[in-house]
Parts: C-alpha cells; sequence; structure tokens
C-alpha cells in the first residue's frame, strides 16, 4: 500500500552520554515518540562531531564508548511535532533541533499479507 | 569519416594462396583501401571453404594449407565505394566481391577521445533533492539485504549519491522496536538510506523504491548544492574538478 503526504521532520542532535532521569536521553525521547503515536523515529550514533558545547565527541572502536555524537531523525504530522516540542524543550539540555517540510511516501504491507 | 545512415557493406572473398606483385593479395587490397581512405576494413581467414573452381580449401591437408579462404569487408558511403570499385574488381581477380545496403548505427570513434565527457550523474548543481529511504536492516530484496539491493540499483540509474546509515536504536511502520545491540549477532537495526540528486531523477527512481521496499517510508526535502567535486578517472595527477553553485542564504 502506498500513501503520499506532507510531513515535519526533526533532527536532534547531543550526545550520547546526556541522560533524562537517569536513562539514555534518545532511548527517554523515542520512547515519548512512541507515546504520541510519530510515524519514524530513528537514533543513529556518529563517529565524530562537535556541537553546542564546542567538544569534539569521537566514538571509540570500543563499543562502549559513551562519547558519540547522537542524531534522532523524527517524522510526524505537524499537530505530533508540535507537541513533542516542548518535551525536547525539557529534556534537551544541551544539543540542537533542526526542523524542516517534507513530503513523504509510505509503503505498508495490506493486512491480509502479512 | 563515416556517418550514420545508410552505406553500402562490401565483401571480397579470396584464397589464400593468392599473390598480386609478389605480396598476398589481401594484403595488397587492404593497402589499397588504405590509402584510398576508407573508414576501416577486416581481412578474416576462413578454416574451409569453397569457391569457383570447386576445390576445397580446408586446413587439415597440410600440403594446401596456405590455400585457406580470406575474407576482406569494410563498410563505406556508396560515393566511395563507387569510386573505389572498378580498381577494387580488378585487384580481385578471381575471387568474389559482394555488396550489401547497410545502415551505421554508430560510427567508430578515434580510440583517443579529446575530452572525457562528464557523466550525467556528476553535472547537479544548485537546486536539488534529499530522499530518505527507512527501512529495517531484515529487509531483503531476492536474498540480499534491501539496502545493498536498493544501493545498486540507484548506482545502475546514475543516481549522484547514496550513504546508508544503520540507526542504533528506532521504531517505524511495522511498529517494531529495533536495536543494535553490539553482542548479538543479528543485526535487527533501523537503516537510513540518504540519497542526492535532481527532483526529476529521483521521482524517476520512484517507481523502482516502489517495486522494491514493500514496507517503509520514504521522505523528500529540498536542499541547495553547494559543492559536488570528484576526480577525473583518466588525469595523471589527482585533479579536482568542481562545480561549484552559488550558496544561497
Amino acid at each position: 500500500m502506498k500513501e503520499e503526504f506532507t510531513a515535519r521532520l526533526l533532527r536532534v542532535h547531543f550526545g550520547e552520554d546526556d541522560l533524562w532521569q537517569g536513562k539514555p536521553l534518545h532511548e527517554a525521547i523515542l520512547a515519548k515518540c512512541a507515546e504520541l503515536g510519530i510515524e519514524e523515529a530513528t537514533v543513529f550514533r556518529g563517529i565524530e562531531g562537535y556541537g553546542a558545547a564546542s567538544r569534539i565527541r569521537h566514538a571509540s572502536h570500543w563499543p562502549y564508548s559513551k562519547d558519540a555524537p547522537i542524531q534522532i531523525s523524527i517524522i510526524g504530522t505537524e499537530e505530533q511535532i508540535g507537541k513533542l516540542t516542548p518535551y525536547l524543550d525539557a529534556m534537551v539540555e544541551e544539543g540542537l533541533v533542526a526542523a524542516s517540510t517534507v513530503e513523504v511516501v509510505r509503503y505498508s504491507r495490506t493486512p491480509e499479507r502479512s | 569519416m563515416l556517418q550514420p545512415g545508410k552505406a553500402v557493406k562490401v565483401t571480397i572473398y579470396l584464397s589464400d594462396g593468392a599473390t598480386h606483385h609478389g605480396v598476398p593479395l589481401y594484403s595488397s587490397i587492404l593497402d589499397f583501401l588504405f590509402y584510398r581512405g576508407v573508414a576501416g576494413a577486416t581481412v578474416t581467414k576462413g578454416i574451409a571453404g569453397f569457391g569457383a573452381d570447386h576445390h576445397m580449401h580446408s586446413e587439415q591437408l597440410v600440403e594446401i594449407s596456405d590455400r585457406l579462404p580470406i575474407k576482406i569487408e569494410f563498410i563505406e558511403s556508396h560515393e566511395k565505394v563507387e569510386e573505389i570499385l572498378g580498381k577494387l574488381e580488378e585487384l580481385a581477380g578471381s575471387g568474389l566481391v559482394e555488396m550489401q545496403e547497410t545502415t551505421v548505427a554508430k560510427p567508430a570513434q578515434l580510440s583517443k577521445p579529446v575530452k572525457p565527457p562528464i557523466p550525467a550523474h556528476l553535472k547537479i548543481a544548485g537546486k536539488a533533492q534529499i530522499m530518505r529511504i527507512f527501512l529495517s536492516e531484515e529487509d531483503r530484496w531476492k536474498s540480499k539485504p534491501l539496502y545493498e539491493a536498493l544501493v545498486e540499483a540507484l548506482r545502475a540509474n546514475d543516481i549522484a549519491g547514496v550513504t546508508v546509515y544503520r540507526g542504533i536504536l528506532g521504531y517505524g511502520a511495522h511498529r517494531r522496536m529495533h536495536q543494535d545491540k553490539p553482542l548479538v549477532s543479528s543485526h535487527h537495526g533501523s537503516i537510513m538510506l540518504s540519497v542526492i540528486d535532481s527532483t526529476e531523477k529521483l521521482r524517476a527512481f520512484l517507481p523502482i523504491v516502489e517495486q522494491m521496499v514493500e514496507e517503509g517510508l520514504v521522505v523528500f526535502s529540498d536542499v541547495d548544492i553547494v559543492k559536488y567535486a570528484y576526480r577525473a578517472p583518466e588525469a595523471g595527477k589527482p585533479e579536482t574538478a568542481s562545480t561549484p553553485a552559488e550558496v544561497r542564504p
């Protein structure tokens, strides 16, 4: 099944060591997105970067390094993104949020086939 | 220089043993064609055959192995063929000369092109679009990972560039949470492909995406290409030819 619509893309940049109420910030943001019924949210770990604090972050070869830059791509309707923004304001202490308008094509399996 | 369109293909059948002024006949015909400026000619040696005298020429018998059939072929314009045909018939002697109407689809190029043309996909500048495709790492297409198949399809369609990202956490169309755990051998991560090219080319590619992606999200947004540089593959020293476009505020 194919649907086309216009939506908002939000990219949230922060560090992997950022926490929210003791949990990794990216997990907390993802949980909030799911709660708001947002279409799609994916967390990416960068290999190098710098941000608001002008501190260069590196992801080392050691997989448990906690200094890598994190980017979350969130795609949702104008309304959903509007609801999410106040939460992001509260949760992201140090970071960057960039928004753009995007055209979306969604492919989904029809229920009878899966 | 041969032009695309109507032309004549001339084939001359000779016997290997024939000579003309002490040199093999085929080489003297080839020289004649060469100095009369014929676009190109090919000499092929048959492995067996017979001609007007009904003498079987074959390489199986050692004593007559120098009498193998020879075929000379060339393609030229009507006018050129008319011009050289008389002398050619004289040279061919007892051999057969055949003419055939043909059509040149693409004339041969000089082996050393003056400047290699810039591939079409390297000419994008300014206004473009970014297409992000979100899918799951376990999605497959004809037994290979879907993201790999998509990259191959994009490259085959001359799309300017693509990068595949593996997410460490995410959820999508199927509402399954993907988590990349370093100690778990099977990957069930989220995958994002970021593709940049002109709007028309990306839109033209969308039907292929549609065929390959059963479940997923494709997102388009506008971008301005500030620089797309590449290294000319034939340059001896690394030389960067860039197509800078104006930077929009």
